[in-house]
């Protein structure tokens, strides 16, 4: 009895840990509030968001699409093969088994980098059919794997005693051995759909511009927080496959068995079995997939008129974006980039034509330095007048005569503290030196940031490409690490409104919505001086569609658009007119989003420093994150 | 039988062009430098102690993320082998169901229980029981390996233990074998080939990710997969990418082999 109960103990127990995160992204698609670090009541909204999101939507239907292509494809190779496999001498099989073992045991890093490079080797284009043909790569064995067992056990016999008896090779196979590898064939395809859906690494080394998969479309998601509709879709999706798998399998044949000694209740009951266990789970599925055929349709029909934009992760309200198609007609393609580092190399080696782009200072000096830049033309971006004066002076820093970059979004880095755990008055980045605050300090998870803080701390330009300089900031860094809690990029905000750390390094785009939602939170820019930087739209020299990029840039500095987005994003806006329009005072008069730049002697804009420089920032970086 | 043999031609074709050729591809990256010109520098970068480190960190967690994985899935594969319903494939699902919840977002979900005021915590405050501080660190890591590759090593063990025929259990007790003598001496050996290929589906993975370390280690802890992911999406070094890659390649290719050679029979697939 003991041990009986143990075993279910320790069942519950594996249960329990199985389906624990899967129950808190159920739970969270029923938040309220838009971070995960709060739990700010109980709505549905996020259900409805969700078939409103395009960009949600259009990824979860290219997931489905490129999972049942592939494994309906690598099926169909699959079992050839197997069957193919299954006759063939030893020798032969023992290869044909090692190469079907490769992708099983080979990493699937490996595997992403390895198809990578074969699909620019041959100048393929990334997009849908790289995707397709790796996860079709990956698909095959585990096809191959499903079949081959069930090969095994049929009998040769059979198949040769209806071949005696006249029946073609075709007939004789279809009729005799493949009604007996059903099973394999079928288990093999769904494990080939599952496990395509769920693959992240692959599709994240073989996809390009404007295609997402609900995978890759997370990832870019993580750092900013993910969206809601996220966890409402995954819900949605989960308790389908549950619904489906339950009809399939309790099916009300036990139940049914012992009425079927009532006379009439044997038909009915082999009707209703059939109802439940095929024909409801096939028309779910089918409804699923025609719908994302509808969909993909409906979204891939495209004007020739298009424009392909690259901008930061949620740093758009992505109303603005459907507005846009509407009032000029023109479809926008629109992709997320995490760091300028990931984004650099993408717009240099000039692989993907992007139309607009937004970079930041440091970056854009660095395209105009390497040619990558058009000059834009001012004639179609009358509304360039909305922007204020000092800030177009202040971009003179990185395009010195204004002709390559619109001003989007600028701000500061700081300080974003906890008042309830920092008691004393914050004035220094000294603070995050402060063993008190040991394993309460989120630090940025990028060279130029974490450098810039440390540089400015020591009393040294953020500029600086002194080698004594940057050493001693190293040495800091590593001293610091033992009190940092976590290294990250955008999660400080949603891990300082779950009052998760005391301390965090923050961009004052960040601080305005953190303060929003837990009015313990206090910004400050330390006294040693800072970064002050702006993000600005250029347009790549390969761009295929410049004018439309110059009317998205134009309508982007449309006053009640760019209000709009400053909601959003509340990022501060360079557009003075959009400014006036903020109705609260206490955000218009805000001094985090607007602070009195008079009054800060120390703050500087990153520069960019060759490549030499940047390579012994990098490797510096690397020393401190891997020590 | 020609004809039968033919029906191989696609995945033949399929498998040298997408498989084959793309490893010489890494191959010819991780010898040449930028200019074209044969190097061995880029495979020589695995000594910088970083990489070394990285690597060794990568080694020692996917190592006790499988002990961890195959303590936890031998019993609850006996466990489940001995319950005689017929519903293989039900409980088979059971451990698949949740990969239809995006695998990002299942570890993701870990972050909200695991924090410091997290879920986890939260109950444990409520129990008035020391709190459990393991999110940013090794630990979580580990949990997170666990968590997510613990169904490739309960699978193919389960599936080694239902073939196992009743009749040689009984045998060996007809015998005189005591329970802890007939799972020494008979269960244990004659699922050799599933525990080998559960440790191969799990190591190999946790060998290698780059995202598990991404999001639960808080960016504190560096993994040889991490490494390999920077080179290739944002210092755009392939050469030097390549290079690592083909080194880790030769590792698992290593591993494997010495595993494989504890693997006498067939079977012990996953699926």
């Amino acid at each position: 009895m003991i041990r009986k109960f143990l075993q279910k103990l320790y069942l519950a127990l594996i249960f329990i840990i199985l389906y624990a995160p899967i129950v808190t992204l159920m739970v969270l698609s029923f938040n309220q509030s838009k971070t995960r670090a709060k739990w700010g009541g109980f709505t549905l909204k996020w259900y409805k968001e969700l078939f409103q999101n395009e960009q949600i939507m259009s990824a979860f239907y290219t997931t489905l699409i490129i999972s049942f292509v592939a494994a309906a494809a690598a099926t169909l190779i699959g079992t050839a093969a197997a069957i193919a496999i299954q006759g063939m001498k030893q020798r032969w099989r023992t290869f044909y088994m090692g190469v079907t073992n490769i992708p099983m045991m080979n990493a699937e890093i490996v595997m992403g980098v390895s198809l990578m490079l074969l699909f620019i080797a041959f100048r393929m284009k990334m997009g849908f059919g790289t995707i397709l043909i790796a996860h079709i790569t990956f698909n095959i064995p585990y096809v191959i794997l499903s079949v081959a067992p069930k090969l095994k056990q049929t009998n040769r016999h059979v198949y040769e005693a209806a071949l005696d008896l006249g029946a073609s090779p075709l007939e004789a196979f279809f009729k005799v051995v493949f009604p007996d590898i059903v099973p394999g064939v079928m288990s093999g395809f769904m494990l080939a759909f599952t496990m395509s859906l769920d693959d992240f690494v692959i599709t994240h080394f073989t996809k390009g511009p404007g295609i997402d998969t609900l995978s890759t479309k997370i990832y870019t998601e993580v750092r900013k927080g993910i969206k809601p509709e996220i966890y409402a879709l995954s819900t949605i999706m989960f308790v389908t496959v549950l619904v489906l798998l339950i009809l399939i399998n309790y099916s009300p044949e036990e139940k049914e068995d012992t009425k079927t000694k009532k006379k009439r209740a044997k038909k009915p009951s082999k009707v209703k079995k059939i109802l439940l266990r095929r024909v409801i789970p096939v028309t779910i599925c089918v409804l699923f997939l025609f719908g994302g055929f509808y969909y993909s349709r409906e979204s891939n029909v495209m004007n020739s008129d298009k424009v392909v934009v690259y901008n930061w992760g949620e740093y758009l309200d992505p109303e603005v974006l459907t507005m846009f198609e509407e009032e000029t007609g023109i479809d926008v393609v629109y992709e997320e980039f995490e760091t300028n580092e990931i984004l650099y190399p993408k717009i240099s080696s000039g692989a993907i034509a992007y139309d607009v782009i937004c970079p930041s200072d440091y970056m854009i000096q660095r395209m105009i330095k390497n040619d990558l830049l058009a000059e834009i033309n001012f004639d179609n971006i009358p509304n360039i007048k909305n922007i204020g004066k000092d800030y177009m002076e202040q971009s003179r820093q990185f395009d010195p005569e204004n002709k390559y970059s619109v001003p989007y979004c600028w701000g500061t880095v700081g300080i974003l503290y906890n008042k309830t755990m920092v008691k004393e008055p914050v004035t220094s980045w000294s603070i995050l030196w402060d063993e008190k605050y040991k394993d309460n300090i989120l630090m940025q998870d990028s060279v130029r940031d974490a450098f810039g803080v440390t540089l400015k701390y020591l009393g040294y330009s953020l500029n600086s490409t002194d080698l004594d300089e940057l050493t001693e900031a190293r040495d800091l860094l590593i001293e610091q690490k033992p009190l940092v809690q976590a290294y990250v990029i955008d999660q400080v905000r949603d891990k300082m409104i779950g009052n998760e750390a005391a301390i965090g390094v923050i961009y004052s785009g960040e601080a305005i919505y953190t303060q929003m939602e837990n009015p313990d939170l206090e910004y400050v820019i330390p006294e040693e001086g800072s970064n002050i930087w702006i993000d600005s739209w250029v347009i790549p020299k390969n761009a295929e569609n410049k004018e439309n990029g110059e009317k998205f840039i134009n309508f982007l500095c449309r006053p009640d658009i760019a209000l709009k987005n400053f909601e959003y994003i509340t990022y501060s806006t360079p557009n003075v007119e959009a400014r006036k329009l903020i109705e609260d005072d206490a955000v218009r008069n805000s001094k985090i989003a607007f602070p009195d730049l008079s009054q800060y002697e120390n703050l500087e804009t990153f520069q960019y420093m060759g490549t030499e420089a940047d390579q012994t920032y990098g490797e510096l970086w690397n020393q401190v994150k891997s020590h | 039988m020609k004809s039968k043999r033919l029906l191989a031609g696609p995945y033949l074709f399929w498998s040298v062009s997408f498989v084959i050729i793309p490893l010489l591809v890494i191959v010819y990256y991780a010898f040449t430098s930028d200019g074209g010109t044969f190097t061995l520098a880029n495979l020589s970068q695995i000594t910088t102690p970083e990489n070394l480190k990285a690597l060794g960190i990568s080694l020692l967690l996917s190592f006790i993320s499988t002990l961890v994985c195959l303590i936890l899935a031998y019993p609850l594969a006996m466990i489940l082998s001995q319950k005689q319903v017929n519903q293989t494939s039900f409980i088979v699902l059971i451990f698949i169901l949740p990969m239809w919840m995006n695998f990002l977002l299942r570890t993701m979900a870990w972050q909200t229980l695991l924090e410091k005021n997290g879920v986890i915590n939260s109950i444990l405050g409520f129990l008035h029981l020391p709190a459990l501080e393991i999110i940013n660190t090794p630990y979580a890591i580990i949990l997170g390996m666990v968590y997510n590759f613990l169904p490739f090593m309960v699978l193919p063990i389960y599936n080694v233990l239902i073939k196992i025929d009743p009749n040689v259990l009984n045998a060996a007790r007809d015998l005189g074998a005591n329970p802890v003598q007939t799972f020494l001496k008979v269960t244990f050996p004659l699922s050799i080939p599933g525990v080998i290929s559960g440790i191969t589906m799990v190591f190999v993975p946790a060998l290698t990710t780059f995202v598990i370390s991404d999001l639960l280690g808080g960016g504190k802890i560096l993994l040889i997969g991490n490494v390999i992911e920077q080179s290739f999406k944002q210092n755009s070094n392939w050469h030097v990418g390549s290079g690592l890659s083909l080194v880790l390649m030769i590792f698992i290719i290593a591993s494997m082999a010495l595993v494989a050679k504890y693997d006498k029979g067939e079977g012990g697939t996953a699926f």
